[in-house]
Parts: C-alpha cells; sequence; structure tokens
C-alpha cells in the first residue's frame, strides 16, 4: 500500500519554518484530500496543513510546539488499495511487493542541494514565484504583467500559482465592476513596473523660496518654481553628471546632454516633456521653450521630439498642496528631483537671533542606489539649494 | 461470445491470408503447432502451404521475408518473443528498413513481436523494444493496446507497403477481450483520447493504458480528472493529439513498460518540451521500468515495472508540482 507523505508546505514567500501547534485529525482517522490536518503558525500567521490526497494517517513524525522547516514530512497518509482489477496487480500480490519507496510512495520533495560545481543551486521550481511557462504564456497573451497577480493565492507546490489559480482568479475578475484604464494609464503602470525593479531611495532637505518669489515678480508671466528648481538642477549636473548616469552591468553610463524633463499632469496620467540642453540655456531663456511646453503636455500636443531622452525629471508636487513625497524616477532615468508646497515658516536669524517668517519648501531627490548613495545624492540636492539661494545667477 | 486480444491477432492473419494471396505466414512453429501462443492456430490447415515453420534462426527469416517482399509478396513474420528480433536486427533495420529508400521497392513486411512482461518472463522473454525500432527510419512502429486495435491494426499494417514492427502485449493475450470487435474508427498514425479529463494526461501505449485507466478511475472518485492519450502507434507518433490534450490539462506524465533511456517516453517530453513548453504549467514527468534488466521473480517484476499503484504516485506527485 501506498505511503503519501504529508509536507510542511511553503506557508509565505519568505517563510522558512512553521511551529505545530495542534492536530486536527488523529493516527487511523480516514482524511478526504484538502481536508485541514494541523494547524501551523508561522511568525506571520496560523495555518493549516491540507491532506494531499484521500486516505487514512498512519503517523505523525512530529510534535506540538516544535518548528519545522518548509518541505519536511510530517506525517503518512496510507492510500486505500486501489478497487480496479487491472493487469499489474492481478500479476502481483500488493502485500508482498517488496518495499519499494521511489515508485510506491511520493517522491521526496526536491530540495535545495550544491551539485552545480559545488555552488549552492537555488530552485525557484519550489518557490511561490516560479511561473510555470504556460502561466507566462497566458499572462503574455492577455498583457499582463507579475504585478498583476499579487492578488492571487497560489495553492501549486512552495505555494506557486498554478494555472488554475490563475484561470479562477481571471473568473473572478470578470464578474467585478470594471473600467477600461487609458493608454496613458497603461503606459504609467508599465514604465512604473520597469523602474520599481531599481532599488530606490529619497533625501530631502529644506529650502527657502523667498529669493526666487522675490526673482519671479521681475517676470511677466512669472516663472513657476519648477523651472528654477529645473535650472538648478540643471547646472548642478554639469558640473558632475556622475549622478545622473545609468548603471548597465558593470559601466556607468553618463549622460549625452543635460535635457531635463518636467512632470506635467494630464487627464489620467502624467507626460513628460523634456527641456534639452537646460544647462546651456539661462532662465530668462528657459521662460518661453517652459511655458510652450507645458501648454503642449496639457493639451496633449507633445511632438515626439520633445518627449524622452531626459536624463532626470523635476516633480513638482507641491501643486497639489504635498509637501513631502518619493516620486519614481522614469526607467531610463536615475533621478528625479521633487518640489514640495511651500509654508510659511519660523526661521531662526542668527544675526537678529530672533524668528523671522520665511517660504519654505521640501525638496526631494528620488534615485536609483545602485549608482549613488546618500551621500551623493545629498551632496548634489545641497547644490541645488544652494544655487536656488542665488537666483539671479540662473 | 467474447474475443481475447490474441484472437483478435488470429482473427487478423486469417481475413489477411483470405483476402490477399500474396500474404503468408512465417515463423518457427507457427504451422501445425499454431505458433507459441497459438497466434496461428489451425490457419495451416485452412491455408495450405501458406503458413510456413522456419528454422531457428530469426535472422533467416526476416532475409527471407525481406526477399519474399521484393518478389511482390506481403510475409507476416512471427517472432516468438520480441527478444529474440535482436538476433534478426540487422536484417530488420539494415535491410527492411532501408531498402525502399535505396532501390525504391517497397518492403511489405509485417514483423509480430510478442512483447512485454508476464509473471515470471525475466529478462529474456519480457523486453518491450518499441523505442529501439523506432530509432530507425524506414519502420513503422504498433503497438495496440485494445482488442480493435490489435485486430484493425494488424490488418492494415498488411496493407501498408513500409516494413511494420507490430508489438502485441503478452499479457493482454489472454486478459484482455471484448464483446466483439467493433466498427474500425482510427487510421493507424492516429492517437486515440482513451479517457477525457481536465487536471493531467497521461500519454501510454500498449498494456500500460489499462494501468493507466485504472488510476484514472480510482482518482475521479477523489474528483480529479485524468485524460489518458494511447498512442496506438509509436511511430508515426501523433504528435497533434498529444499537444491537444496537454493544451487542455497543462500537465503531462508519460507512461512506458520499456526502459527509460532514449525511450518513447522521453521523445513524447521532448517533443511537447521543444513545440509546446507554453502549455505546461509543470515539469513533465514519465514514469518507465527501471533502469534495469527485467527480473524473474514476480514480486520483483512487479516493482520494476509501472504498476497501478506506482503511476498513482506519479501522478499525486505531477498533481502537486
Amino acid at each position: 500500500m501506498a505511503q503519501i507523505q504529508v509536507v510542511m508546505p511553503q506557508l509565505g514567500e519568505s517563510i522558512a519554518e512553521a511551529t505545530v501547534i495542534n492536530f486536527l485529525v488523529n493516527v487511523g482517522d480516514e482524511v478526504q484530500s484538502g481536508q485541514d490536518l494541523l494547524e501551523v503558525e508561522t511568525n506571520k500567521a496560523m495555518m493549516t496543513v491540507k491532506s494531499p490526497c484521500k486516505g487514512k494517517l498512519t503517523k505523525w513524525l512530529v510534535t506540538v510546539n516544535e518548528s519545522y522547516p518548509v518541505g519536511s514530512v510530517l506525517g503518512y497518509i496510507e492510500v486505500k488499495e486501489m478497487q480496479t482489477k487491472t493487469t499489474g496487480n492481478e500479476a502481483v500480490d500488493a502485500k508482498k511487493t517488496p518495499e519499494c519507496p521511489q515508485s510506491q510512495a511520493l517522491p521526496q520533495q526536491q530540495n535545495v542541494s550544491p551539485t552545480v560545481r559545488g555552488l549552492p543551486v537555488p530552485a525557484p521550481v519550489l518557490g511561490a514565484s516560479y511561473m510555470s511557462p504556460r502561466l507566462k504564456a497566458r499572462m503574455h497573451e492577455l498583457g499582463l504583467n507579475t504585478a498583476d497577480l499579487a492578488g492571487v493565492k497560489g495553492s501549486g507546490a512552495g505555494g506557486r500559482i498554478t494555472i488554475d489559480d490563475f484561470e479562477r482568479y481571471l473568473d473572478f475578475i470578470e464578474k467585478q465592476k470594471k473600467t477600461k484604464a487609458s493608454p496613458m494609464r497603461v503606459a504609467v503602470a508599465d514604465a512604473m513596473c520597469r523602474s520599481w525593479k531599481r532599488p530606490l531611495a529619497t533625501v530631502g532637505l529644506y529650502a527657502s523660496l523667498d529669493k526666487i518669489l522675490e526673482h519671479r515678480k521681475n517676470f511677466s508671466p512669472k516663472p513657476g518654481p519648477s523651472l528654477y528648481a529645473l535650472r538648478a538642477l540643471a547646472i548642478a549636473l554639469s558640473e558632475n553628471s556622475a549622478p545622473a548616469g545609468r548603471l548597465i552591468g558593470k559601466v556607468i553610463v553618463h549622460p549625452q546632454a543635460i535635457d531635463i524633463g518636467i512632470a506635467v499632469e494630464a487627464e489620467d496620467g502624467v507626460l513628460v516633456p523634456v527641456v534639452r540642453s537646460a544647462d546651456k540655456k539661462s532662465l530668462n531663456e528657459l521662460i518661453p521653450i517652459y511655458n510652450e511646453l507645458i501648454n503642449l503636455a496639457r493639451q496633449r500636443k507633445l511632438a515626439i521630439e520633445q518627449t524622452g531622452g531626459s536624463i532626470a525629471t523635476v516633480s513638482n508636487y507641491g501643486t497639489f498642496g504635498l509637501v513631502w513625497a518619493t516620486p519614481i524616477p522614469l526607467p531610463e532615468q536615475t533621478l528625479v528631483l521633487g518640489l514640495g508646497a511651500g509654508r510659511v515658516s519660523p526661521v531662526l536669524d542668527k544675526e537678529k537671533n530672533q524668528f523671522v517668517p520665511s517660504t519654505l519648501a521640501c525638496m526631494t531627490l528620488s534615485f536609483d542606489h545602485r549608482v549613488l548613495d546618500g551621500g551623493a545624492a545629498g551632496r548634489l540636492l545641497n547644490r541645488i539649494v544652494e544655487l536656488l539661494n542665488n537666483p539671479e545667477e540662473l | 461470445m467474447s474475443i481475447t486480444y490474441l484472437e483478435a491477432i488470429r482473427a487478423a492473419q486469417e481475413r489477411a491470408l483470405a483476402e490477399n494471396p500474396n500474404v503468408f505466414i512465417y515463423g518457427q512453429d507457427v504451422g501445425e503447432f499454431g505458433g507459441a501462443f497459438k497466434a496461428t492456430k489451425n490457419l495451416a490447415k485452412m491455408f495450405p502451404g501458406r503458413v510456413i515453420d522456419a528454422p531457428i534462426s530469426e535472422d533467416a527469416i526476416v532475409g527471407a521475408a525481406v526477399g519474399a517482399a521484393l518478389q511482390g509478396m506481403k510475409p507476416i513474420i512471427e517472432m516468438q518473443f520480441a527478444d529474440f528480433s535482436i538476433t534478426g536486427f540487422n536484417q530488420i533495420v539494415n535491410h527492411a528498413a532501408t531498402l525502399y529508400w535505396r532501390t525504391g521497392i517497397p518492403c511489405s513486411v509485417v514483423i509480430r513481436l510478442p512483447s512485454g512482461g508476464t509473471l515470471g518472463g525475466g529478462p529474456f522473454h519480457s523486453q518491450s523494444l518499441e523505442a529501439i525500432y523506432a530509432h530507425y527510419p524506414g519502420l513503422i512502429v504498433l503497438t495496440p493496446a485494445t482488442v480493435d486495435d490489435a485486430y484493425w491494426m494488424l490488418l492494415e499494417a498488411v496493407e501498408i507497403e513500409d516494413p511494420i514492427i507490430f508489438c502485441e502485449h503478452k499479457y493482454l493475450y489472454y486478459h484482455l477481450k471484448a464483446e466483439k470487435i467493433s466498427e474500425k474508427d482510427l487510421p493507424i498514425g492516429k492517437a486515440r483520447i482513451a479517457r477525457v479529463g481536465r487536471d493531467a494526461t497521461i500519454v501510454t501505449y500498449s498494456a500500460m493504458l489499462h494501468e493507466a485507466l485504472a488510476v484514472a478511475n480510482e482518482l475521479a472518485t477523489e474528483g480529479t480528472e485524468l485524460e489518458i492519450v494511447d498512442l496506438r502507434s509509436v511511430k508515426p507518433i501523433d504528435t497533434d493529439t498529444i499537444m491537444a490534450s496537454v493544451a487542455r490539462t497543462g500537465r503531462l506524465l508519460v507512461v512506458g513498460e520499456s526502459w527509460p533511456w532514449g525511450g518513447v517516453s522521453a521523445e513524447v517530453i521532448a517533443r511537447v518540451c521543444c513545440e509546446g513548453l507554453s502549455l505546461l504549467d509543470a515539469p513533465p514527468q514519465r514514469l518507465n521500468s527501471k533502469d534495469t534488466p527485467i527480473p524473474y521473480h514476480p514480486n520483483l517484476w512487479g516493482s520494476h515495472r509501472p504498476t497501478a499503484h506506482s503511476i498513482m504516485a506519479a501522478v499525486r506527485n505531477l498533481l502537486n508540482l
């Protein structure tokens, strides 16, 4: 008679072991496929281990309050004698058949073993993140990506999502209220997912906008704080372009030109028109270029050459009244400079030794942490704030 | 009134002899004795001079048959056991298989191989050699699993102008019965969906079909539905039917009684991986006999070859991958 193993399942992506809390079935009990056999507790939740098949529980190998790693054998279920007479069964008396665990029982879960040139070999095939070729093909067919599966619970080995889980999820989705995502939404989603593959970090710094607010009164129409920030960023990068480089394999690819994008909210998405060679034009020269780009973007009339190819972006989330945010750089960029809403705040004037009102805004720099660290990002951000304190030089 | 797998083979030969004057049967003790398994019982009496005893030389038997085929005859050769056909291997793979390709003259020979294991058969009376013959271009290799297929495929084999390796399973000779021979439904080269299911596909052939069907019936009581593909002919192999089934189920187990190395199961899995990887939701699995000579002792034999029990374990493993 075949003995089927009850195995500690993968209970979550980062769970390595679980503690047995309670047996729900006793030795000798008949169990159904999928029936809860015992309760286990991980550092995240209480869960149950289910029976892999119908049969009789013959043995527990574990004790309550002990922890066991994922994949360990917890007990055995005896599968009952096959009812159907077959040619093979007629030939051989099952009871006399020598014990042959390889063919008679469920093969052991294949654990990771160091087999390739002595190096440990990862076995994603047993992990929750494994996607079968069929699942990949099906998702490709439907234009879905991995992030779309976040809400699906896997029932396969190691908690992986099987094609059946996926099709059930699709059926479930089919019954929900749905609206069509605009092409712009889909494009933003795609760009953000690609960008998010990198380790991103953000640093922030308070900047006084007083000088800028005074300086912009000289112009009509008045340039926005974003343009000042853009120009300051361009100058800072022209002094040292390395922080805007991209890490490709083992080389840093430096930018060819200081082309800076501006995030502009458009209906159901964000557009990023680009100011070319922003380091080579004065603030004065940039004003009409900037204003035209913003107008075209809002009307969604940007020409192809007016977008793309920028090395960094300025995002003025302060226009939404937000004081602080962690914008995500575009996938082809390393940096995004964020500008928070200005607030009139008391600032200590050291000469007068008294608090004076000043318009402060938080500036953030979000970056690909593979390319630069907090120090380099901080130096760049400090330099930008320094430049903003001298707007007449911009 | 019922008919066994063996009786169907005998009946097919009787009909072939009656319908085609060029057909003759040649093999050791096939005449008055009626063959080692009685597959030619009474045929010598019914067709005098056309059911001929051969010397104990498979080499000579196949060589003579190839010569007869050159002259337009349609010989049906009986090897007493598939295992012995190896002594005629040169004539089969170097002469029969290549004749048409070398000369343009068809080689219409049917070579019947009583194949597969029986109780106590041991290493020289149990082999399944479909893979080794399928390796050679020019040969057609048939592995009927049912009474109807044994009858209709043998009749069709006689009509085909290529050399045919007809692997009939000895275990099915007496154990497998049908009420009567049904109408012919599928030509050689088409696999049969022996059972429809949605959870996993088992591709198999010959006697293992019945083990697989038993497993499927057992699992159906648990709500798991297996689809079973009976290859019928391992060469040509019906890749389309296999692919279509894997497309429905996403999971594949191939079961064969022969050895694993370079076998039919390996070929099926190679085809599915090469042409249909994106159909698979789990790594394809195969189950063969152990990679050792076939043991004599019945209990050892029972754990050497795939059985319903080991197929069941393999299916449960497949369903949990």
